[in-house]
């Protein structure tokens, strides 16, 4: 076998390898989204936004009381969080900057949060949050999951400022403008797609999370709107009727699970369609 | 041993004994400059890269206090005050002494609020005062034929060439004493660098000028005056046709003539 020939077969092995990888990962994903939706659609019927919580076996029993309570959960979680993320990215890519150390603590801090295990932060906001008062409450959830948030949309806020061109910038401050203005009607309007897509990404990443609200807001099988009590999450429902042995409940489950991941795909695609535009620019 | 000629019209600037020092460098980086301005001319500084040119033409609106550390010593002498000094007021030097920058820098809104943004920030916000202001800065930077009918567009849909005319008309719209162009032309196509080297030339007459080129064409071509930098000296400053036919230093002599730089 000459030199060349032996290559061409290694250079095939190799590629053959990688595609073989790539197709066991794609062919796993395929195989949850098509159990989901078959199951899912099954399982979705107009009881499921008519009505709450019921015992099983009851016809008129629906999801209505966690789809409200995870609105509340994620909206509220995103009015706190989203601001707060902001902001601080912006104080460490305009007022930090690369060189400052406390932004490089921040920066490091937030990378070490974002990959910490939200099971740590839940039993966290337990200790703070829930012990000391003595109940569970939508408030303690929407702590835990602000908390999750904040270093997603920090990060991103940062990384996209720091792509606006710094002439930009210096063209603000030539023309005489203040430094809060040039950040205000310049660098964050240059970046606002780039910071939407983070904040789509955010509340994605919390929407699915379960382990922290179990520590934090826990559940109620019926409609609660008030956040100083237990309220009830999509996640959580779904963990609990999936575990039950009732088959109504299990297919609130899949209901509840189909609901939640077509709302996450969503948001993710949508993300990515405004990234594309990005580019496209 | 620079030899700087004095200009017989009146000074729009005059800078005396200017050094300039970057932030951690113990060596100066501009070394004792001193030459004046002249008011309603456009003067081109030219030199091999790093002789320090840029850094001198942004020494003249302080863009070097954006960033920590860099020192200035000397004087800058604009309309009878030292604008090194601590009392400067950052905002109205800069609405006096404009700048426009080697990219295109449109700003990330409409056309119309790109000509505006300097006269808002000075507070005015009368409409048609404003409607009026934006449609001269335009037509003084000759892009208000292509621009007419899309003040509303993005900025950004304009051809590189047109965003840095709209770059012009947003510096000229706060009537600035005096523009300053750093390398203007190096991110266009020939045809919009005429463009920009013309209007240059048009807007002397309410603006003094002063341009940093990598070009000795374009120094020859637009410049009243040019000066000549080494290694942060300014070697020499000349009137244009005398420096460029005949200089008066060596070193000019040897970069206009091609053989370093």
């Amino acid at each position: 076998m000459t030199h060349t020939e032996k290559r061409i077969i290694i250079n095939k092995i190799v590629m053959m390898l990688s595609s073989l990888s790539a197709a066991v990962g794609i062919a796993f994903l395929l195989w949850i989204l098509t159990i989901l939706i078959i199951n899912g659609i099954d399982a979705i019927n107009w009881n499921i936004f008519a009505f709450e919580g019921a015992p099983p076996g009851y016809e008129e029993s629906g999801l209505k009381h966690a789809l409200i309570g995870q609105a509340m959960l994620i909206g509220v979680s995103t009015l706190i969080g989203v601001p707060l993320g902001i902001l601080a990215g912006t104080y460490l890519s305009e007022y930090g900057g690369l060189t400052s150390r406390l932004a490089n603590i921040v920066r490091d801090i937030s990378d070490i949060m974002m990959s910490a295990p939200s099971i740590v932060i839940g039993s966290f906001v337990y200790a703070i949050f829930v012990a000391p008062f003595g109940h569970f409450s939508g408030w303690a959830g929407i702590v835990a999951l602000t908390i999750i948030m904040i270093p997603i949309i920090l990060r991103t806020t940062d990384d996209m400022l720091q792509l606006v061109p710094t002439a930009l910038r210096e063209a603000g401050f030539a023309l005489g403008a203040p430094k809060y203005k040039v950040i205000m009607q310049v660098v964050l309007r240059g970046a606002k797609t780039g910071i939407l897509t983070g904040v789509l990404l955010g509340v994605a990443r919390v929407s699915g999370e379960t382990a922290p609200l179990l520590f934090t807001s826990f559940n109620d099988n019926f409609l609660n709107t008030d956040l100083s009590e237990p309220i009830a999450s999509l996640t959580v429902t779904m963990f609990n009727y999936a575990t039950s042995p009732y088959e109504d409940w299990q297919k609130l489950g899949w209901a509840a699970a189909f609901i939640l991941s077509m709302f996450i795909l969503s948001l993710n695609i949508l993300g990515r369609l405004l990234l594309i535009k990005r580019k496209k620019k | 041993m620079a030899t700087i000629i004095d200009v017989p019209e009146e000074k729009a600037i005059q800078v005396n004994n200017f050094e300039f020092t970057y932030a951690g460098v113990s060596e100066p980086n501009l070394k004792n400059i001193t030459m004046p301005i002249a008011k309603n001319k456009v003067t081109a500084l030219i030199g091999p890269s790093g002789c320090g040119k840029t850094t001198l033409l942004r020494s003249f609106n302080r863009m070097h206090d954006l960033y920590p550390g860099n020192t200035y010593n000397g004087e800058i002498l604009f309309e009878g005050r030292n604008i090194l000094a601590e009392k400067e007021d950052m905002i109205k030097l800069r609405t006096q002494i404009g700048m426009i920058f080697q990219k295109p820098t449109a700003f990330p809104m409409s056309i119309y609020d790109n000509v505006a943004y300097g006269m808002r920030l000075k507070g005015i916000k009368n409409k048609t005062e404003l409607n009026d202001r934006v449609e001269k800065a335009l037509k003084d930077a000759a892009i208000w034929k292509e621009t007419s009918d899309r003040l509303k567009d993005d900025a950004n849909g304009l051809s590189g060439g047109q965003q840095q005319r709209l770059c012009i008309a947003r510096a000229i719209a706060v009537e600035p004493e005096v523009l300053l162009f750093d390398e203007p032309t190096s991110a266009l196509d020939p045809i919009s660098t005429q463009g920009i080297e013309k209007l240059i030339i048009e807007l002397k007459e309410k603006v003094s000028i002063l341009i940093v080129t990598h070009n000795m064409q374009q120094a020859a071509r637009v410049s009243d005056y040019t000066g000549f930098m080494y290694l942060g000296d300014l070697v020499e400053l000349g009137r244009t046709e005398e420096l460029f036919v005949t200089p008066s230093e060596k070193l000019t002599e040897e970069y206009i003539t091609g053989k370093f730089g």
